[in-house]
């Protein structure tokens, strides 16, 4: 079980007048080689939850597990945590410091004190993987494009070769080329067996790509399950100011007015192909 | 909407350290009381074009006029910011006081009106905007929504008569986003300001009156939210999206319901299209 | 250590001191710190003492944040203490071992100057917490502003002093941000000796400069696009005026500062 979170609660500024309540008795399990989407709007836990998963806010025992090491011990190896899970915070280009793209990747493998020839692997590696030509290696990374900045930070986390992958909002602020692109790549690295965890706020990205949802507000899970189970619940989702897919949405106007649509519906083409059903090729060809 | 209250020919521009010009031989006019969209992918030039509207940047050649003020002139700049404001992307970056309404009152006391008239349109301004209940809040404690809509009043205070909103969407969250657009909407039905609307969001644009879609400098295409959209391939081509039931229409007409309006662009009139077509069988 | 520091925090009231003037606050700050140096006896520091007191309870300040904020400069205090009344001579002689000496007059030199700075910190303290820092901004600027005529920017500090309170938040929000993407990448910023420390702050640091430049070229763009032209023909919202209060307690002043002087003039200690 690559992460188990039981019964995590986390309070920011304990006994002041501006206690919060950031996480409230959340638990879930990620299995090997799942792609997992987070949802849920600005200060609904999302960033202290994933905090807790690379064991950047310390938990009490008994709360978080990864590959069955409890985060919360005292004497938790946290270079080996961090060498497992591997974060890309939102904007992450906003953290390389480098003189060279190579260099910049290189971080964190030299933090986990590899042997050079290692960690120069790994840098070609975690290049290739993200889609960065060789030729901008030896560039200064703060004279990339923004969407080759944050090829280069997701690079540098992809250099620690974790086996689960965490990423919060990482298409934020991209165009939509730029967007399509970060999903086939986080695609690609899960396809080559990388546990992925994304945080999102685009519905349609997580019903386009993850295996299982799980909808956060206010520190607690409203709803988790596989996409069609969580888009079931559109009202109560936009009473907690989020949505459901387009065609999701479509889909539950059309029932609504007498059609047979299939329940959590989020697939453009699941959907085109209810409504030909529906309405047949052969029903038009009758008219 | 008959008369232009900006008028751009053959406008370009070109940064110092650039081979080719980010703004290439752009004409266009905007009307008065106009939702205006401009579309593009990164680095097509949108933004730039943006801050030459209101002299933030100085046209090379070709002219703009706002409001019969020359943007392209140094000596207007400052005619030309008070009546075409502009908010930026990143709330953060953009304002300037430690309290909401100092910052409200910014633009007002850069142009030297009276302490007494400052604090009416300051009030006035925040309640416009909704954020009269944070008027004496500090901006680090506000979402970013929220701080998009105290930059809203900022530019709003000074009662220009054209605002551009500078991709002031896309550092939010979906929230934020619906909210800003609302508020943009708002100010240009009932105050009947000119709005120009640069984005990259698809489903922002096909809320404006009118599209104009710039690649590599150029415009591309220009028209209604639906002469534009139903050009699918060419938007495709130029790096953006399609509404997503513009797409569907075009996919269940190419299955065989020829009945479908191509035009459909709102899951309602989607909806309504199918049931049309549903009653028929 | 960042949570002591209590200095430069404003805590938000209605009492006497919070409604009046900054101008008049620096000012009277200015002159209390002045009392406290002319002063020279324990009568005269007893005097200020209980003045300080009186004002604090007046403004609702509890005494714990005042004690908190003295923390950090306890140890000058206490230093300073400590090497005046070894090399202070004067008086007789009351402790001796080797060379070292301790007079009477040493010891009150010492004390003196250590109960100088508690008061000096404990006023500036004062004009802080019961200021905002947007008013002390104001009251600078307008203070500073004769300063004008020599060409000294009056205008420009405060537009620095004012930007610089927006941004704190902002940057140590960023810097938390990028301390954690680093550690996440394995960074230690917490173990390690002084060099290597120093090292591993590198990390932090370039993104954060490399983005405080990208902050301040959209900011002046922004307030460009406000039509920001620098000070001249500028007004201001906020009105600075003076009122009862600040009458009543620059008479209070005036009155401590002449207790004070005829005290050290009839030489009563």
């Amino acid at each position: 079980m690559p992460i188990e979170v039981k019964n995590l609660t986390h309070v920011y500024m304990a006994d002041t007048p501006f206690e919060s309540r950031a996480l409230n008795e959340v638990s879930l399990r990620i299995e090997d080689g799942e792609f997992v989407g987070i949802i849920g709007h600005t200060g609904s836990g999302k960033s202290t939850l994933i905090s807790h998963l690379n064991a950047l806010e310390k938990s009490a025992p008994g709360m978080v597990w990864v590959n069955g090491v409890d985060l919360g011990e005292k004497d938790v190896d946290l270079a080996k945590v961090r060498r497992t899970v591997g974060l890309v915070f939102q904007y992450p280009e906003y953290q390389l410091f480098e003189e060279t793209v190579a260099k910049d990747i290189a971080f964190g493998p030299h933090n986990l004190k590899l042997p050079e020839e290692e960690v120069q692997r790994r840098v070609r590696n975690a290049m290739q993987q993200v889609g960065l030509d060789a030729k901008y290696a030896e560039r200064s990374p703060f004279e990339l494009s923004g969407g080759q900045k944050r090829r280069v930070a997701i690079a540098g986390v992809l250099a620690m070769e974790p086996s689960i992958l965490i990423l919060d909002e990482p298409a934020a602020g991209l165009d939509p080329v730029g967007r399509r692109d970060m999903l086939d790549l986080i695609a690609s690295i899960h396809d080559r067996g990388v546990t992925v965890v994304m945080v999102s706020h685009s519905m349609d990205d997580v019903g386009q790509l993850c295996d299982r949802l799980f909808v956060l507000n206010h520190g607690t899970i409203a709803f988790s399950g596989r996409p069609e189970e969580v888009f079931v619940h559109g009202d109560e989702l936009r009473e907690i100011g989020l949505d459901v897919p387009e065609c999701t949405k479509l889909a539950d106007l059309l029932r609504k007015k007498g059609f047979d649509m299939p329940e959590g519906v989020y697939r453009m083409e699941d959907v085109r192909n209810a409504i030909l059903e529906q309405l047949g090729k052969g029903g038009e060809r009758t008219c | 909407m008959s008369e232009p209250i900006i008028c751009a020919r053959d406008v370009c521009f070109q940064y110092d350290d650039a081979d080719h010009p980010a703004v290439d031989h752009v004409t266009l006019d905007v009307m008065k009381g106009e939702f205006l969209a401009i579309l593009g992918r990164n680095g097509s030039g949108k933004s730039t074009f943006a801050k030459l509207l209101n002299a933030l940047l100085l046209a090379t050649s070709g002219t703009i006029e706002v409001d019969g003020l020359r943007a392209t002139n140094e000596e207007d700049c400052f005619a030309v910011r008070e009546v075409c404001g502009m908010v930026f992307q990143n709330p953060d970056n953009q304002i300037v006081a430690t309290i909401v309404e100092e910052d409200c009152a910014f633009g007002l006391e850069n142009l030297g009106v009276e302490p007494a008239e400052i604090r009416r349109r300051v009030d006035e301004t925040l309640r416009a905007v909704g954020m009269e209940k944070y008027a004496e809040t500090s901006p680090s404690m506000l979402s970013g929504g929220q701080k998009q809509r105290v930059a809203v009043a900022g530019v709003l205070a000074m009662k220009p008569k054209v605002i551009v909103f500078d991709e002031s969407t896309a550092m939010l969250d979906p929230v934020g986003r619906r909210d800003v657009m609302n508020l943009a909407r708002k100010l240009n039905r009932e105050e009947g300001i000119t709005i120009v609307w640069i984005t990259h969001f698809m489903d922002e644009a096909v809320l404006a009156d009118r599209v104009v879609v710039m690649d590599a400098g150029k415009i591309a295409l220009q028209g209604t939210p639906r002469e534009v959209f139903i050009r699918t391939k060419e938007i495709r081509a130029l790096g953006l999206d399609v509404p997503g039931m513009m797409q569907l229409s075009a996919e269940l007409r190419a299955a065989g319901l020829a009945g479908l309006s191509a035009t459909t662009m709102t899951v309602e009139e989607m909806a309504e299209e199918l049931c049309r077509l549903k009653s028929r069988i | 250590m960042l949570k002591d520091i209590t200095l430069g925090q404003f805590f938000p009231g209605s009492s006497f001191l919070h409604k009046m003037d900054p101008r008049m606050k620096l000012i009277l700050t200015f002159a209390l710190i002045i009392i406290v140096f002319v002063s020279q006896g324990f009568v005269g520091f007893g005097l200020i003492l209980a003045f300080v007191l009186l004002v604090t309870l007046s403004s609702g300040i509890a005494f714990k944040f005042l004690v908190r904020g003295l923390k950090p400069v306890l140890f000058i205090v206490l230093f300073t203490f400590v090497l005046n009344v070894f090399f202070q001579t004067g008086g007789e002689v009351i402790f001796k071992l080797s060379f070292l000496r301790i007079t009477d007059g040493g010891l009150r030199m010492a004390f003196f100057l250590a109960a100088r700075l508690v008061l000096l910190v404990i006023c500036s303290q004062l004009l802080t917490l019961t200021t905002s820092p947007i008013a002390l901004t104001d009251g600078l600027e307008s203070l500073m502003r004769p300063l004008k005529r020599f060409h000294f920017p009056a205008h420009e500090i405060a537009m620095m002093m004012s930007i610089a309170l927006r941004f704190i938040p902002t940057l140590m929000d960023e810097a938390n941000k990028i301390m954690k993407a680093q550690t996440a990448r394995g960074a230690d910023f917490e173990n390690g000796n002084l060099v290597q420390r120093a090292k591993a702050m590198v990390p932090l640091l370039v993104p954060l400069f490399v983005g405080s430049f990208r902050r301040a070229e959209e900011l002046a763009m922004a307030m460009e696009a406000r039509c920001y032209h620098g000070g001249e023909g500028r007004t201001r919202m906020r009105q600075l005026r003076y009122g009862w209060r600040d009458g009543t307690a620059a008479g209070v002043m005036a009155a401590l500062l002449a207790a004070v002087l005829l005290l050290n003039y009839f030489r009563v200690v």
